[in-house]
């Protein structure tokens, strides 16, 4: 792990205004839970952490967003300005380059949205039982769904210069209408993964939430993503030349 | 002409010139302005790699009513697939793409480039640029709105025997489409590029956009499934597709379907009168048309 690189990586993403707009939309899923709890609603509070608050809002929209926002800013938006250059004309191995900011973005994104499932999820859940299983198995799967899609979006970054719009048509088009007229397709969103994931872990009756996907089946397809999506980014990095596009 | 040759030798006249031709004026220039901007809003005259992702938005929009043509081809007594007032449910996340990947392209090139200053310091006013922009990038999503909503017309008299009669029968249905059809785009786009003239950067913009949409949409599924039909009905109208939903079926004089896998069932539960989505619509244009003329009155050329 090259310390420098992670903390180059960790001052851009940080000083940058996205960031704080990032921020302020953890926000929303908190205001929202605590909407829950101040009305006092027929639904069961766990049924609506799971299917709702964490299952829709925070693992539907805000993780792969978040994701992609850190994803293509790491080394998309360097490439961009053309400041790649610099870091790429380094005598490092590119995968040097490349796993150091790969690392801050998975982790800076894991580290937004654990917060937000963490105190959304107790705030709305306020102590029942169901609950705490159900945030404990979003919390895990939000931390396994930060790593891959961080690893895909950056992918995607190295890949094309579009990458944020080619990121939110996987995610919104791919992900939250294809998947839902074609079942099929399931096993190739990174979304329901994270709900598998996080149904495996928590445990709970089907009446209060059930994943699409098999577990074991999410975790193998997770694997195998972040390490091809990893492996295709070295690999394009370590051909990308200087000058190409910078 | 004679007097200049007659100062021949006098290497201090540069021959400046005045320009003598037409001059074509204010009008001519926003028209000008609003057909480049259509041009670019397909990345017309800009690389392949500018043209994949509105051409493949647009492909993308037209495949259920193709499908519905499809149909009408094989097994002609199948009409109700889609339905004209259904159909942006279907492609509403294809619209919101496409306007979330072409504003910023409209918007944001021309401030990061800095040739506004160009613009401004020519007969457009700055009123006239934002007019041009929030009118080419309505008229670009006519091609993924009412193209669309044709085939289906087309699709659907196809289906019958008498291609006449359907039409003399269905002409009715016509401005409604239209009618439909113009508010929701000039709605989108006026959301767009009001989000998306905020900044130059392309990400931010084309993120702005989109989180807006996909926030705000589940923000108000949420907001209503807590707050119930009474006063959470009231939270649909943050969200721009629920308004959407809600101004095409007023438009269309349909209600929403009791059904709870219907994609009106939002509305439904509500239960608020659908004219106030008509309402809500022309007041987000007037807010965002606002914010457009204020941002382009300050912005610095």
């Amino acid at each position: 792990m090259n310390m420098p690189i992670a903390w180059l990586t960790l001052r851009q993403l940080l000083g940058a205004k996205r960031t704080l707009l990032l921020v302020a939309a953890a926000l929303l899923p908190i205001t929202l839970a605590i909407v829950f709890r101040l009305t006092d609603p027929d639904v069961e509070p766990a049924r609506f952490i799971a299917q709702t608050l964490l299952g829709r809002l925070v693992v539907g929209t805000m993780l792969p967003l978040a994701a992609l926002v850190v994803g293509t800013a790491a080394l998309g938006s360097e490439i961009e300005d053309g400041t790649a250059v610099y870091l790429l004309s380094k005598p490092l191995p590119r995968r040097v380059i490349l796993l150091p900011k790969l690392a801050v973005c998975a982790g800076l994104t894991l580290a937004m949205m654990l917060v937000v499932t963490v105190v959304a999820g107790a705030i709305a859940a306020g102590g029942e039982e169901d609950g705490a299983a159900v945030i404990l198995g979003f919390a895990v799967a939000v931390a396994a769904g930060s790593v891959v899609y961080s690893a895909l979006f950056v992918l995607l970054s190295v890949y094309t210069t579009r990458a944020f719009i080619s990121g939110l048509i996987y995610v919104f088009l791919w992900e939250q209408v294809v998947t839902r007229i074609f079942t099929g397709t399931r096993i190739l969103s990174v979304r329901q993964y994270t709900i598998a994931v996080a149904d495996g872990v928590a445990h709970v009756s089907s009446s209060v939430f059930d994943g699409n996907l098999d577990t074991w089946k999410a975790v193998v397809m997770m694997v195998v993503v972040t390490i091809a999506a990893t492996y295709f980014a070295i690999r394009r990095l370590e051909r990308f030349e200087i000058g190409e596009t910078a | 002409m004679s007097e200049r040759q007659s100062a021949s030798g006098n290497i201090y006249d540069l021959g400046y010139r005045r320009y003598e031709g037409v001059r074509l004026g204010r009008r001519h220039a926003v028209v000008t302005l609003y057909l480049h901007s259509l041009r670019a809003a397909f990345g017309l005259g800009r690389p392949a790699t500018a043209k994949i992702v509105p051409f493949g938005l647009a492909i993308l929009a037209l495949i259920p009513a193709t499908i519905q043509l499809g149909i009408a081809a094989v097994a002609s007594d199948i009409v109700e697939l889609y339905s004209h007032s259904g159909y942006y449910s279907y492609v509403q996340w294809i619209i919101a793409l496409f306007v979330a990947a072409v504003a910023p392209e409209l918007v944001g090139r021309d401030q990061r480039s800095r040739t506004l200053t160009l613009y401004f310091s020519r007969s457009l006013l700055r009123v006239d640029y934002a007019i041009a922009k929030v009118a080419a990038l309505t008229t670009a999503l006519f091609v993924l709105t009412l193209l669309p909503q044709f085939v289906l017309f087309l699709g659907r008299a196809f289906a019958q025997d008498d291609l006449v009669g359907y039409a003399r029968d269905n002409w009715r249905d016509l401005p409604p489409i239209i009618a439909s059809g113009v508010l929701l785009c000039f709605f989108m786009a006026s959301i767009a590029i009001a989000i998306a003239s905020q900044t130059k950067r392309r990400a931010f913009a084309t993120g702005g956009v989109l989180a807006y949409f996909a926030i705000s949409l589940a923000m108000a599924g949420i907001l209503l499934a807590t707050l119930g039909g009474d006063t959470g009905g009231w939270a649909l109208l943050l969200s721009g597709f629920h308004i959407a939903q809600g101004f095409t079926l007023w438009i269309f004089n349909i209600e929403p379907s009791s059904s709870e896998t219907s994609s009106t069932y939002d509305l439904y539960q509500a239960g608020l009168s659908l004219w106030v989505y008509c309402v809500a619509a022309l007041v987000y244009l007037a807010v965002c048309l606002g914010i457009i003329y204020r941002r382009y009155q300050g912005i610095s050329a």
